[in-house]
């Protein structure tokens, strides 16, 4: 079996998941895409497993300060045995670190005073151009004053269907030449998670929205109290 | 000299049905393997499936075909011609026979979320299938000219 073609089964049993903003749920659930990815070779699977760890919003320790998160990266990344993933997981790090730089200054901080705030190439670049809109990294990062832009409008549903959007488009452009071999499996799994991620924002403003429509119809309901006849 | 001469002559006559052999086993393989992941994703069309999934399999029927044709007493004189007829036909369908399972892998791949692309999805490893063809045909006619 050719190494572009280890994966054929696995892939031809995943469900196409269409474009991003037009899904309506995640091509199959988190139980059934674990069960399918059983048939990945150990040290595929436990590579998959680590760049999990590293982006999945839900399995980040949210007590933990940025300098011990970057420290947590720092360690893990090099684990990833695979170029692609290691390279893709770095680039999403890259990604986050100046999103967490634009939140920053938008709160008023500073400029960070060493560079254990953020990971990836671009922390000192970001630290000497803190007060310029996108950092002098517009060329690489094109989104970046799209980002800027959003981010003073306090508009998070746009800056979060920009960024997801970016890291989709990505995901496209190196979608290109891998049909059924790791890559491609790397590509799904971070899909699934981008869809389960707009999906799910969708599904707790749902949820929120019924909260507040519950809570307005019933606030002018006075009950009369019952009297016996 | 002579006995490495011979050597090859009979490397090409049994190379071109083991060369189509290998790739149909490659092909045959990936598709298969698509065939399998479609069928856990589907819930009909597992025919059609493993239908495509053998089109890889038609190489090694020629690489016999062409083994027979070839098939004579093996001379210093006819035995260069065994080895280049034989050998370049087997790379041409071995070839053929594992891009042909890539193909049919994707069509097996891409008519599961759209069926109604299935028969179009084919024409790429309808192509590949014609270029075997090609190899066959023209080492049939090639072996009519070998002496012996």
């Amino acid at each position: 079996m050719t190494d572009a073609h280890r994966y054929a089964m696995l892939l031809s049993a995943l469900p196409y998941h269409g474009p991003l903003f037009s899904a309506k749920q995640t091509p199959l659930s988190r139980i059934r895409l674990n069960q399918r990815l059983a048939l990945l070779e150990p040290e595929d699977f436990a590579c998959l497993q680590t760049l999990g760890e590293l982006q999945d919003w839900a399995r980040q320790d949210l007590d933990q300060t940025d300098t011990q998160a970057v420290a947590r990266a720092n360690r893990l990344v090099p684990t990833i045995a695979h170029p692609f993933a290691r390279n893709l997981v770095i680039w999403r790090l890259e990604l986050r670190t100046l999103v967490a730089a634009l939140r920053r200054r938008r709160r008023g901080d500073a400029a960070p005073n060493d560079n254990r705030w953020g990971f990836g190439r671009w922390v000192a670049q970001i630290r000497r151009h803190w007060h310029e809109p996108g950092f002098r990294l517009e060329g690489a990062f094109p989104w970046l004053p799209e980002a800027n832009r959003l981010l003073a409008l306090e508009d998070a549903v746009g800056l979060e269907r920009l960024l997801l959007g970016t890291v989709w488009n990505r995901l496209e452009r190196l979608s290109d030449g891998h049909y059924f071999d790791f890559e491609a499996v790397v590509i799904y799994v971070t899909r699934w998670d981008l869809i389960a991620r707009w999906t799910g924002y969708r599904g707790e403003a749902a949820v929120q929205r019924f909260d507040e429509l519950v809570a307005a119809g019933m606030t002018p309901i006075a009950l009369d109290p019952i009297t016996e006849p | 000299m002579n006995e490495f001469v011979i050597a090859l002559g009979w490397a090409g006559l049994y190379g071109a049905m083991a060369l189509a052999a290998i790739g149909s086993i490659i092909g045959c393989a990936v598709a298969g393997q698509a065939a399998i992941g479609a069928m856990v994703d589907t819930d009909s069309g597992y025919g059609r499936y493993i239908g495509v999934s053998v089109m890889p399999s038609s190489q090694v029927i020629y690489g016999i075909v062409v083994m027979f044709t070839l098939q004579r007493d093996v001379t210093p004189e006819n035995a260069p011609a065994l080895f280049g007829i034989g050998i370049l036909c087997g790379l041409a369908l071995m070839f053929s026979a594992m891009r042909q399972g890539q193909a049919c892998a994707s069509a097996i791949h891409a008519s599961k979320t759209k069926p109604e692309i299935f028969g179009l999805s084919l024409a790429p490893a309808a192509i590949v299938e014609g270029f075997a063809v090609f190899a066959f045909v023209f080492a049939l006619v090639l072996a009519g000219n070998i002496p012996g």
